[in-house]
């Protein structure tokens, strides 16, 4: 049991709200937002395996303002320094077109940004894209509803941070975006909200790298996001977590996908943290197509749990879930994913291949498909296992280490699913791999 | 005499007690080319992968020596280390893993070469057994065919520069032009002054080989029952295993 009464918890919440509603300079209706979904939180359902009295984590309000940060070398030096240990300066220079990185609640907008801002891309802070667009009343919230789980409804009322990334009907952004997430240790700065919105026939391709520095232990990650995929609207979304050991993260992702729009969603969760639970969902229309790629290294005790739901609500509608799981230590890693075929000529495929590096690490995959219709084609594949030793004993026989030909085959079994990640990341994801396989032999 | 490696009395298992290598006696001098032939299921393979140190075969009695050390419990990376290279009859396909990224880092690793100048040697070399730059980028064996399979084994070997190849049919499945380049690549590696084990069931893999440097072993049932020189490769494919075993009385 919590030490908080709800009483307590209320009026935690509630000075939170009044805190960001001053800070943000917030329109009414968000505030009434955050209000109802106080309100909802202490009636909602709530069902986790890990963080089973969400009260435990509403941590007291610590205001902290962070200073305006107007380009990159404004940022805070321990900031910078952070950035360089990431070998995200690297990143940068050959990606600075697309860099954004926010620090709690403000963006630093590049020179980039603010040229393709005049062709209709928006990338704004959210705490300044709900003060500066209307249109933010029919994105928030829409496809998540506070009463629906006690997160979803403490995410909502005390949510900050986050990102607004809006692409005109058209548009077509080139190079992909990066969105660097400095969460420092402000207890407020734990639930971003994310929204894209991609309209009609745009393309954008969107990078969140998430990293928290300091954070209190025993905190919790809410973030949420929420996706608008328009008509032939093609959108890429890859979200890299490095947590660190001590956070709890629950993403909670849903988009739509209008007709003939196309949704790739890679999440690679390197550092996922000592517990990762998410069940993204999806809505495909006419032609539609979404693809989820998660790869998860399960190390030392952590408990993954990744989901993903898919509703091919239109004819032709197309959904891929896709993961490769590498588990190490006593980690437990479950996938489970859920193709529902609503409509003619919809396909689905879920694959979850998964290896296991020793004894003590855990396995489970609950591959789910269903139809309403009889025409759709849908099928699943799982493959769970040691590393071969046929493999092993090729790379060995030629002179690699136990360890090296390891890595290798590792770093060869989640290769597929990095087809969307720029090569710098890949580099920085196969090192990560490399130490990973390297402590846990 | 110093032998290169030295096989005493070796027996070996596969699984809990079949026994597949009956008390074999095997002595290879530097620089000399040996060829094992035999009938199906006669030991060739397991013979190869035991010198290798391949986890499943079990030595139950005898020796392996390599340069007159008893190798018998080292694991497979330290015996290439020490220059015995095998390339095998069913190489194993590895997903994800690029050949070119796999052939730098074994330069690297084992062969100690900079990372700046890997990838042209890598590149360099694949040419010479038809390899394009653009091939290497393909997963290690994955979806290869029978003759570019023993062509990546082949590049294997010019890359790692052992003293010891064991070469365990490396000219089934290959047309004949592929067979030929092979023939001559293993001739190549017999000027350099390589040691070679070649496992065969055809003489034609020796068509650019120096025959009067050839000896020949027949292994039968795990045992060697027979030895000889070129003639006798022809003497096999002309009349078979089971005509020649019944007149040198190998079979009692
Ligand atoms: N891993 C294994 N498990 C069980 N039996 C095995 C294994 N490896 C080899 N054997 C058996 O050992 C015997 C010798 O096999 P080996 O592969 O060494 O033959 P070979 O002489 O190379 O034959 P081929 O000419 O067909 O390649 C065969 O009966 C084979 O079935
Ligand atoms: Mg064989």
């Amino acid at each position: 049991m919590s030490e908080l009464t709800l009483q307590d918890a209320k009026s935690i919440i509630e000075n939170q709200i009044e805190t960001l509603k001053k800070r943000n300079k917030e329109p009414d209706w968000m505030t009434k937002l955050r209000y109802k979904a106080m309100n909802a939180f202490f009636e909602a359902p709530h069902n986790d395996p890990i963080i089973t009295d969400p009260l435990d984590y509403i941590a007291k309000a610590e205001e902290e303002m962070y200073p305006e940060v107007k380009n990159l070398d404004e940022l805070p030096p321990e900031m910078l320094a952070l950035l360089d240990r990431l070998g995200i300066a690297d990143v940068e220079k050959k990606y600075i077109a697309g860099l954004a990185v926010q620090s709690d609640t403000s963006i630093v907008l590049n020179d980039f940004l603010k040229e393709w801002r005049k062709k209709g891309l928006i990338m704004e802070s959210m705490e300044d894209a709900i003060r500066n667009h209307d249109m933010m009343k029919e994105l928030f919230m829409k496809q998540f509803h506070p009463e629906e789980s006690k997160l979803a409804a403490y995410h909502t009322a005390v949510w900050n941070g986050g990102v607004f990334l809006h692409v005109d009907a058209g548009l077509k952004v080139p190079m992909p975006l990066h969105l660097f997430f400095l969460i420092q240790n402000s207890a407020m700065a734990q639930a971003p909200h994310i929204i894209i919105d991609a309209r009609e026939g745009s393309e954008i391709h969107l990078i969140e790298g998430c990293t928290s520095p300091v954070l209190v232990r025993h905190s919790l990650h809410l973030d949420m996001s929420e996706v608008y995929v328009g008509k032939n609207a093609r959108v890429k979304l890859s979200v890299l977590q490095n947590w660190p050991e001590y956070v709890h993260t629950r993403p909670m992702t849903r988009a739509i996908v209008e007709q003939g729009g196309e949704f790739i969603n890679t999440t690679v969760g390197l550092g996922t943290g000592k517990s990762n639970i998410a069940n993204p969902k999806y809505i495909v229309k006419d032609g539609g197509y979404v693809e989820l790629n998660g790869i998860i290294l399960g190390q030392k005790d952590y408990y993954v749990d990744l989901g993903g739901e898919m509703l091919l609500e239109g004819t032709g509608a197309r959904g891929m879930n896709a993961s490769k799981s590498v588990i190490m230590d006593n980690s437990t890693v479950i996938t489970r994913g859920l193709i529902h075929a609503k409509a003619p000529k919809t396909k689905g495929h879920i694959s979850c291949d998964a290896l296991i590096l020793n004894h003590d690490a855990k396995m489970e995959t609950y591959p789910g498909l269903a139809s309403e219709v009889d025409d759709a084609e849908l099928s699943h594949e799982a493959a769970i296992g040691k590393i071969r030793e046929e493999e092993l004993f090729y790379l060995m026989s030629h002179g690699l280490k136990e360890e090296e030909a390891t890595q290798l085959i590792v770093k060869g079994f989640v290769n597929p699913l990095l087809k969307d990640i720029p090569l710098e990341f890949v580099v920085e994801i196969r090192k990560i791999i490399e130490m990973a396989v390297s402590g846990g032999m | 005499m110093n032998q290169l490696l030295k096989l005493e009395n070796l027996r070996v298992s596969v699984g809990t007690d079949k026994e597949i290598l009956k008390g074999l006696d095997l002595e290879v001098h530097p620089g000399e080319f040996h060829v094992i032939m035999g009938p199906n299921g006669s030991g060739k393979t397991t013979l190869g992968l035991t010198i290798m140190g391949h986890p499943n075969y079990k030595i139950i009695g005898g020796k392996i020596l390599f340069e007159g050390r008893e190798i018998n419990k080292l694991a497979p990376d330290e015996r290439a280390r020490l220059g015995i290279f095998m390339a095998f009859q069913a190489p194993e396909a590895i997903e994800g893993v690029k050949i070119i990224d796999y052939l730098r880092l074994l330069l690297e690793k084992v062969k100690g070469v900079d990372r700046l100048k890997s990838h042209d040697m890598v590149i360099e070399k694949a040419k010479e057994v038809w390899f394009t730059e653009k091939e290497l980028a393909r997963d290690i064996n994955l979806g290869f065919s029978g003759g570019e399979r023993k062509r990546f084994e082949i590049l294997q070997a010019l890359l790692l520069d052992p003293k010891l190849v064991i070469l365990d049919e490396p000219d089934s499945g290959v047309d004949v032009d592929s067979l030929s380049l092979i023939s001559i690549k293993l001739h190549e590696l017999q000027k350099q002054g390589k040691t070679i084990l070649l496992i065969t069931h055809y003489g034609r893999i020796l068509q650019h080989v120096d025959p009067s440097q050839v000896q020949v072993h027949i292994i039968k049932d795990g045992k060697i029952v027979m030895h000889g020189r070129e003639e006798l490769v022809r003497e096999i494919e002309n009349k078979g295993f089971k005509k020649v075993f019944e007149e040198c009385g190998c079979n009692e």
